[in-house]
């Protein structure tokens, strides 16, 4: 019996090619696309997953509010980890990381740059799971300069695993003892480093200072210990270390801080939500974002609906056509379960091939769609463990789903109704299908007004006034490693013909360096008139090389001496100070750790502020100082032929620092690749709105098809009677435009509303247009009616003297 | 065989209600071979249906093989039609996707013949309507005489006690129509009762008796020599 239904169900298949094409085709593109989002999402969601602690492993943060600005960080005070550990019971054990920019690490007689570097307390390889290929988890880590590599680096720097007791060089000067070797950490890891130095090493990690906060810090809690009972004796610990340090410095007491509405305040993030659900200062990595786990969910979910809405609306169109069929086999005595389980086949049929060719097209799409999101996922034969059930599940449920209403309702009417003909009307579900192409259209629509929304927000980053001009600016990176003669270089750089200016600091607005301090207006440091700000060592050249403005003052002058101890502030530095003009008044800020050296300064100028942290976020206040900082030189440059330039600047750099790596980069590509991930987004959300909507006009093409079918003979009719091409189009287009037309009210609030909650990510936003809405709902009435069109334009051309003989 | 009592029928819609069968009583024998006939919308289909079992009547008595079916469920109905009788339409009514045999072959299926036993009646019938060598075409392939013969193989393949023809010829032109004729006669013979709804005078002549309907009703039987 089973043998004939499937026989019967292929053969139905094949004799209605068109129909079971699209009805496939647009399965498996939704479910393809579906599956790729899906492999994106189980990704996105098994970060640091592979640690056996995980649910014990929490991060400490603080939450910090002094002097007017306020910020949630990722770090702590040194001296944290170690009160932690000895005050609180639950606590098993912690370990700190420091991260401290690049290091030069020497092979041969080259000098690498390795960016994937931190400082890590010993106890790291308690908390978290990094199998140990060679030397003593225990005591790797636990003296001065010693360091662990994982296998890779092991490799790249002495070709073998075998490697304690080895020594590698560090910024030319520093040794570091080999004494463990640790396997490469997964890519699902929110931080991923390829050297580990003993925290031992660092003097920093040492001091007592409860006012700096440099260090991520992690803790084990005990078995059966909850974060929340942990949290709530956070505030003590805060109060009992912070506090008298806090009195130091500022001469106010903790409450008195509060008092003023500030706060410092530490709280746990659990290791599972970092990766998705953490976005402080001075996290360890750039981590990912729940926000687009959601939209691609959401996507997924939509794809995968509108493609099964076309299988079943095709299903229930094309049922009307079978309608004999069912009568002939009642006739001849079929009982309604084996009608049921035909129809039930069929559609269960076509859901297998559609997910066999779906994986295959996964399986061919999985490199581009790499490349697209940045991931590196991959077919391997656990994915069908899991893939294979999953898909069986899909192929029933979508089978029976789409089959049930052809199945259920066809097989329950008296055979001499449908052999009569008499179900023609009533049974068309005419409702269902419309409410379902609704439904598709809305989420068409909906899609596309997001992808407009991300689109103009994303060109509008890429083209908003920065307060800086990005272009033609070239940076060379680590040129301290060039050691005394840096300034010599730079010198010599800004004689080539081809360069504007030169600036030397590693404070440039794409670099990401931060150095916050508290700025007071007066030398007993109230703190009600504090200035939480950036503090960047520039030289006289930084404001012209980046095409700055000035607002008033003047510019730092290398013949003006006073200027050692002068400032320039930012707009929002200034508005935040409020005075009545700040030009010539004296700031203070502590010189030192602990506060014990205070330096006045005198404002000369104020600059146009200009953007340095995120578009997310809005401007914070800066404080450039004259002072040295060699961290890369930003050179301005005016060439056509860049690549000889480079070379010029490449040959100075080896003239100067042999064996030193050369570094480089544009301004507006870094610029660029801090909005990689919203582009990547942007990307993604483009593609697969493209490929919904594709489906969704497969769906339409097919159902035209049908609508034409079913009304031959009223065209024929109406054609006979005297009506014209475009009136039968209109006609037939009609109905389906009417619907979409239903789509665009339903979908637009509902965009404007989720698309809003997007934007609001945005410090920096384009408020949505009205003509998104627009441009988005002519473009699907437009879609539309051309999918229509072809089938209407048809079925208006054909002769009605067939259409009326064949009824 | 059948006898049917006073059987009333209406169709109603929202304002109209139109009586198909009116108080009509009739009965046939085992072995007879009936024509009805009458003009457009006599109720002669509806006749057939009710007879046939596809359709239920308002009120009077249906006796088939001496018991009460007027009021028969669905399934009960089916069960009974599917054993008793066979149907030949004037459309066909094959079915596209499958092939002579198979077309064939599907009341047997449905009454939970084996395999074998199917392939050995199927060729059985399929030979003696001489279309065997078209067993594995489709019905799109045939001609509309030959359609009909797979028909009719369909509708005794089961070895019915009755079949129900609804205008058999009217699709087909007059020499097709003929054999098919030729085709219920030779079937009546070998004991097979067949009652026919027609419109031709010519095909009418076939069976032994004419009922004639006119809104329902009975006006007047020709028993034919």
């Amino acid at each position: 019996m089973i043998k004939d239904f499937i026989k019967t169900a292929f053969r139905t298949l094949l004799k209605n090619k068109g129909f079971t094409a699209i009805n496939v085709l647009g399965l498996a593109l939704g479910l393809a696309t579906c599956m790729l989002i899906v492999f994106y999402v189980i990704d996105e969601l098994s970060y640091d997953k592979f640690n056996t602690k995980t649910d014990r492993i929490y991060r400490v943060n603080s939450d910090i509010k002094f002097g007017g600005s306020e910020g949630s960080f990722a770090v702590t005070p040194a001296p944290l980890a170690v009160a932690f550990l000895s005050e609180l019971p639950e606590v098993k054990q912690v370990a700190r990381f420091r991260s401290w920019g690049g290091f030069q690490v020497k092979k041969g007689n080259q000098n690498l740059r390795e960016h994937k570097v931190v400082y890590a307390d010993a106890s790291i390889f308690d908390i978290f799971t990094f199998p140990m290929i060679a030397g003593d988890p225990k005591t790797a880590l636990k003296d001065p300069r010693t360091v662990v590599i994982n296998e890779s680096t092991a490799k790249k720097y002495f070709n073998t695993t075998n490697v304690i007791g080895k020594t590698l060089t560090l910024n030319d000067s520093l040794l570091y003892k080999v004494t463990g070797v640790i396997k490469d950490i997964p890519k699902q890891a929110h931080f991923n480093y390829d050297f580990f130095l003993s925290m031992q090493s660092l003097p920093e990690s040492k001091e007592n200072s409860w006012v700096s906060n440099n260090f991520n810090t992690y803790i084990l809690l005990k078995k059966g210990a909850s974060q929340k009972s942990m949290e709530a004796k956070l505030p003590k610990i805060v109060r009992a270390h912070v506090g008298p340090q806090l009195q130091a410095v500022i001469h106010k007491s903790l409450d008195d801080v509060e008092k003023g509405g500030d706060y410092i305040r530490l709280n746990l993030t659990p290791l599972n939500d970092i990766h998705l659900h953490s976005n402080r200062v001075a996290e360890l990595n750039n981590n990912g974002n729940i926000q687009y786990v959601y939209i691609f969910s959401a996507i997924a979910l939509f794809i995968l609906l509108i493609a099964c809405v076309n299988f079943m609306n095709l299903s229930t169109a094309r049922s009307s056509n079978r309608a004999r069929e069912v009568g002939v086999r009642k006739v001849l005595g079929s009982p309604r379960k084996f009608l049921i389980a035909q129809f039930l086949s069929e559609s269960i049929l076509v859901t297998f091939v559609a997910t066999v060719i779906a994986v295959l097209a996964a399986w061919v799409l999985l490199p581009l769609f790499n490349q697209m999101s940045g991931k590196e996922l991959m077919f391997t034969p656990g994915t069908f463990v899991w893939l294979a059930p999953v898909l069986i599940a899909l192929v029933v449920v979508i089978g029976c789903l789409a089959g049930s209403y052809p199945a259920l309702f066809l097989s329950a009417f008296q055979p001499i109704d449908v052999l009569k003909g008499k179900l023609s009307s009533g049974f068309k579900a005419g409702w269902l299908r419309n409410f379902l192409v609704v439904f598709q259209f809305s989420i068409s629509i909906f899609l596309i007004v997001g992808t407009l929304v991300i689109y103009n927000q994303l060109k509008y980053i890429q083209h908003k006034d920065l307060g800086y001009k990005r272009n033609q600016v070239l940076i060379v990176h680590n040129v301290y490693a060039i050691g005394k003669q840096t300034k010599i270089f730079k010198q010599e750089i800004e004689k080539f013909p081809n360069v504007v200016s030169a600036t030397l600091t590693g404070f440039l607005p794409t670099e990401g360096n931060g150095n916050s301090t508290t700025f007071f207006q007066d030398h007993t440091m109230d703190s009600k008139k504090a200035l939480s700000t950036q503090l960047w060592s520039v030289d006289e050249k930084y404001i012209p090389t980046l095409g700055m403005k000035m607002i008033s003052g003047r510019n730092f002058s290398k013949d003006m001496s006073t200027d050692s101890a002068a400032v320039i502030i930012n707009e929002t530095a200034a508005k935040k100070l409020a005075m009545a003009d700040v030009l010539n008044k004296v700031l203070y800020y502590p010189a030192d750790r602990y506060g014990k050296v205070i330096k006045p300064v005198h404002i000369i100028g104020v600059v146009k502020d200009f953007n340095f942290n995120s578009l997310r976020e809005n401007i914070t206040p800066v404080i450039l100082t004259y002072g040295d900082d060699w961290g890369a030189v930003g050179i301005k440059i005016k060439t056509a032929n860049v690549a000889a330039l480079i070379d010029q600047i490449k040959d100075k750099w080896k003239a100067l620092a042999p064996g030193q790596q050369f570094d480089y980069s544009f301004m507006d590509a870094d610029f660029d690749a801090a909005y990689r991930t919203e582009q990547r987004m942007g990307t993604i959300f483009i593609t697969f709105t493209t490929l919904a909507i594709i489906i969704a006009c497969l769906g339409l093409f097919g159902l035209a098809a049908y609508a034409a079918e079913q009304r031959v003979k009223e065209i024929g009719i109406r054609k006979v009677l005297g009506a014209n091409v475009s009136k039968i189009v209109a006609m037939l287009s009609y109905d389906f435009i009417k619907l979409v037309l239903i789509s665009i009210v339903i979908a637009s609030p509902i965009a404007w509303w989720a698309m809003q909650k997007w934007l609001q990510d945005f410090a920096y936003r384009q408020n949505i247009q009205w003509w998104v809405f627009a441009l988005a709902g002519i473009g699907a009435v437009v879609i539309a009616f051309v999918t229509i069109s072809f089938q209407s334009i048809k079925a208006a051309l054909s002769n009605p003297v067939n259409s009326l003989r064949s009824e | 065989m059948i006898k049917i009592t006073d059987l009333e029928k209406f169709y109603r819609t929202e304002e109209v209600e139109t009586i198909a069968l009116n108080k009509l009583s009739i009965e046939v024998k085992k072995g007879e071979f009936v024509a009805i006939m009458g003009p457009s919308g006599c109720g002669k289909s509806t006749l057939l249906n009710i007879l046939g079992m596809l359709d239920d009547p308002d009120s009077g008595s249906y006796v088939f093989n001496g018991v009460e079916v007027a009021h028969f469920t669905e399934r009960k109905r089916a069960d009974l039609r599917k054993h008793n009788i066979g149907f030949v339409f004037q459309s066909f009514n094959l079915i596209d996707e499958l092939t002579v045999f198979e077309n064939v072959e599907l009341p047997l299926i449905y009454t939970g013949v084996p395999s074998a036993e199917r392939v050995k009646r199927v060729e059985e019938v399929l030979d003696k309507m001489q279309i065997m060598h078209r067993r594995n075409h489709y019905p799109q392939q045939l001609s509309g005489g030959q359609q009909q013969r797979v028909a009719i193989s369909r509708a005794v393949v089961n070895k019915p006690k009755l079949i129900l023809a609804d205008e058999p010829t009217g699709n087909l032109d007059s020499s097709n129509g003929n054999e098919v004729m030729e085709l219920l006669t030779d079937l009546n013979e070998q004991g097979t009762t067949i009652i026919m709804v027609t419109h031709s005078e010519h095909d009418a002549r076939y069976s032994h008796r004419i009922i004639r309907l006119l809104d329902g009703q009975t006006v007047v039987e020709n028993i034919m020599i």
